[in-house]
């Protein structure tokens, strides 16, 4: 199954880099153009289980790479397939894959709100778990979380009591 | 004539203290069958006075006025039950007035629901009113029984026939509505496993979400004047509310000791019956509203409605 | 405690009465409240201390903070705080309210919620036993007894830093303000 998938993946798309980290784990690195043809015909092939995208900071290389991982109930001797994108991360833009796995809604939310990636074509892309703005998103790497607090939290004054 | 003013102030006093102490007894009884110390037997006469020392909200006029006209609906059915042998109103059509005051409570909470705006007070009263359509047919169909043995809608009656002929509840022509009416029972109290109308994990209190001080005062005791009517009802039709087993040993009721040991006996029959139902209480969990009706619809309404042929055979 | 002396009851019976009933209300703020279950059921009995747990916050008296406070929390915390009728007592549980604890630099939790609501005593620990739950009770009872469990009051006295702090922190409150502030 895991060689016939390989090789249909290379015969549609060309030259992927595909590479295997265990006997069922799967990492393809994709160009970010091509990701929503990559995904759509890995939901044809049976893997319709979306797990979850994620995001990682890679700020000596300023690239954003998103992480999508993509697994099926169904099918006998199934891979955990891990497709990576990297989008530049000075002005990152990049678009939605919700309408081939609708249920990534939530996770495209939360990657907006605490890295800063504007997702087009989103149906509904309002903070998910924040309620501040932040000038620099508060999960990249360059974020000081003790100079935060030191500025917002406690500016603060506490309660001054007459005696 | 001063005996009837002084049994119109007393019975309810009675009732009021008798229903809060059956409060406690409940939490207390709960705790011990759960394996833990329990709260004071007093601990909701201290509820009490916490609640009303405390600044409630209120949502409008008609908010204040519905806990009052519970209040005073359930005040009003004391007045018709009789305790031992005071009997403050209890007039010749004692059945048929209690069968349509006793809904003057649930109706009430209804009114006053309908101005705090929250949507679990209606959620609350809908189930309540549901139960209440579900417990009142087998109800109907048990009075209508107890009303054709005795040839009387008075209570009074009831309770004076079951002097010479033994408590109706072993009489053979009436176990079957006597039965059925000790099934029906927790729904009348809101014990488990008919206690959705207020069930605090589902629907946050059901009708009294929004009470706050005062009003859950007095609904804390309007839930302890329902206990006692729901019980005192029971024990008055069918266990010869106030009276001992048989006719020699009931010529004393008729003296000056009747006065103060009848009153005794009843309590005592209605404890008996309250801890049956404590103890169903304690070990179940809670049914859903179909449940509930599909059981209050079929099982005791057969039964009721097989002791009512019964007695129409019979007489 | 002093729950039998009926001289005490006819003296004073409403401070009695805050005492000796305490409706906690049940609202699962932080990784406390996996605590407060064990202190309600069977084992550690909190009903017999007359702490039980109510379903709403208009039925109520003593509020929990169990854990850390982010700021949605906070918000519904204050909401929920003043929907409690008075007089009420707020304590703070676990080392997160005091000053921050494990979260002492994150982005999204409140420090010291002293700020932002009154609050009549706290509970150290990460998280507290329920035999502390107990010892923090019986020290409430005593801090009614002195009058010097007057969180409210002071909420009333000073609400205006009170409500300038909260909107320091939360961008846009929705509700207006519980007191007039001028």
């Amino acid at each position: 199954m895991k060689t016939s998938l390989t090789e249909m993946l290379k015969k549609n798309f060309g030259d992927l880099q595909i590479s295997f980290l265990e006997e069922t784990r799967m990492v393809i690195n994709v160009p970010k153009e091509q990701i929503l043809d990559v995904l759509a015909f890995i939901k044809d092939n049976g893997y319709d289980f979306f797990a979850l995208v994620s995001c990682v900071d890679w700020i000596n290389e300023e690239e954003l790479e998103l992480v999508y991982i993509v697994s099926s109930y169904l099918i006998k001797n199934k891979l955990d397939i891990i497709v990576k994108t990297r989008i530049p991360r000075a002005n990152p833009i990049f678009r939605t894959i919700t309408p081939v796995f609708p249920n990534a809604e939530p996770y495209e939310r939360e990657i907006h709100e605490l890295f800063g990636v504007k997702f087009e074509g989103h149906p509904r892309l309002i903070p998910l778990f924040l309620e501040r703005n932040y000038k620099i998103p508060p999960f990249r790497k360059d974020f000081d979380s003790r100079k935060y607090v030191k500025d917002v939290f406690d500016a603060v004054p506490s309660i001054e009591e007459e005696k | 004539m001063v005996r009837h003013v002084l049994e119109l102030i007393l019975v309810p006093f009675l009732a009021l203290i008798i229903g809060l102490f059956l409060l406690g007894l409940a939490r207390k009884v709960i705790a011990r069958i759960h394996w833990r110390y329990g709260p004071p037997l007093l601990q909701p006469v201290i509820d009490i006075i916490r609640l009303f020392s405390q600044k409630s909200v209120s949502h409008g006029k008609i908010f204040d006025l519905g806990v009052l006209i519970s209040l005073i609906g359930s005040f009003l059915v004391i007045l018709f039950l009789p305790f031992g042998v005071f009997t403050p109103l209890a007039g010749s059509g004692g059945l048929l007035v209690i069968l349509y005051v006793m809904l003057f409570a649930p109706i009430g909470i209804a009114l006053s629901g309908g101005e705090g705006a929250n949507p679990n007070i209606s959620i609350g009263i809908s189930r309540k009113l549901i139960l209440s359509l579900s417990y009142e047919i087998p109800f109907l169909f048990i009075l209508l029984s107890v009303m054709t043995y005795y040839h009387t809608i008075s209570i009074v009656g009831a309770v004076n026939s079951q002097q010479t002929g033994g408590w109706a509840l072993f009489s053979w022509p009436l176990v079957l509505p006597g039965v059925a009416y000790f099934m029906i029972l927790p729904a009348m109290l809101g014990l488990r496993p008919f206690d959705m109308a207020t069930a605090p994990q589902e629907i946050s209190s059901g009708p009294q979400t929004e009470y706050g001080g005062k009003y859950l005062a007095l609904v804390t005791i309007e839930h302890g004047l329902a206990i006692f009517i729901g019980i005192g009802l029971f024990v008055n039709l069918f266990l010869g509310g106030g009276n001992l087993w048989g006719s020699s040993v009931n010529s004393f009721l008729n003296t000056g000791w009747g006065v103060l040991i009848s009153p005794v006996i009843f309590f005592l029959k209605m404890l008996i019956v309250f801890l049956l139902g404590l103890f169903i209480h304690a070990v179940f969990p809670r049914f859903r509203m179909e449940q509930a009706i599909k059981y209050l619809w079929r099982w005791p309404t057969l039964i009721a409605f097989v002791g009512l042929v019964i007695v129409l055979i019979v007489k | 405690m002093d729950r039998n002396q009926l001289r005490k009851w006819f003296e004073d019976p409403v401070k009695m009465g805050h005492k000796y009933s305490l409706g906690a209300v049940y609202f699962c703020t932080g990784c406390g409240i996996i605590e407060v279950p064990p202190v309600i059921t069977a084992r550690w009995d909190a009903e017999r201390f007359g702490v039980v747990p109510v379903a709403t916050p208009r039925q109520a008296n003593l509020f929990l903070i169990t854990g850390y406070v982010s700021v949605k929390t906070l918000r519904a915390i204050i909401r929920t705080y003043e929907q409690m009728p008075d007089p009420k007592y707020l304590v703070g549980f676990g080392s997160c309210p005091i000053n921050g604890g494990m979260y002492w630099d994150s982005y999204n939790t409140i420090k010291h919620l002293d700020k932002y609501v009154p609050v009549d005593g706290w509970i150290a620990g990460c998280m507290p036993r329920p035999e502390a739950i107990f010892i923090a009770v019986t020290h409430l009872w005593t801090l009614i007894d002195k009058d010097m469990a007057d969180g409210y009051k002071r909420y009333k006295k000073y609400y205006k830093q009170y409500r300038r702090n909260q909107e320091m922190v939360l961008p846009n409150i929705e509700w207006p303000p519980l007191y007039p502030i001028d």
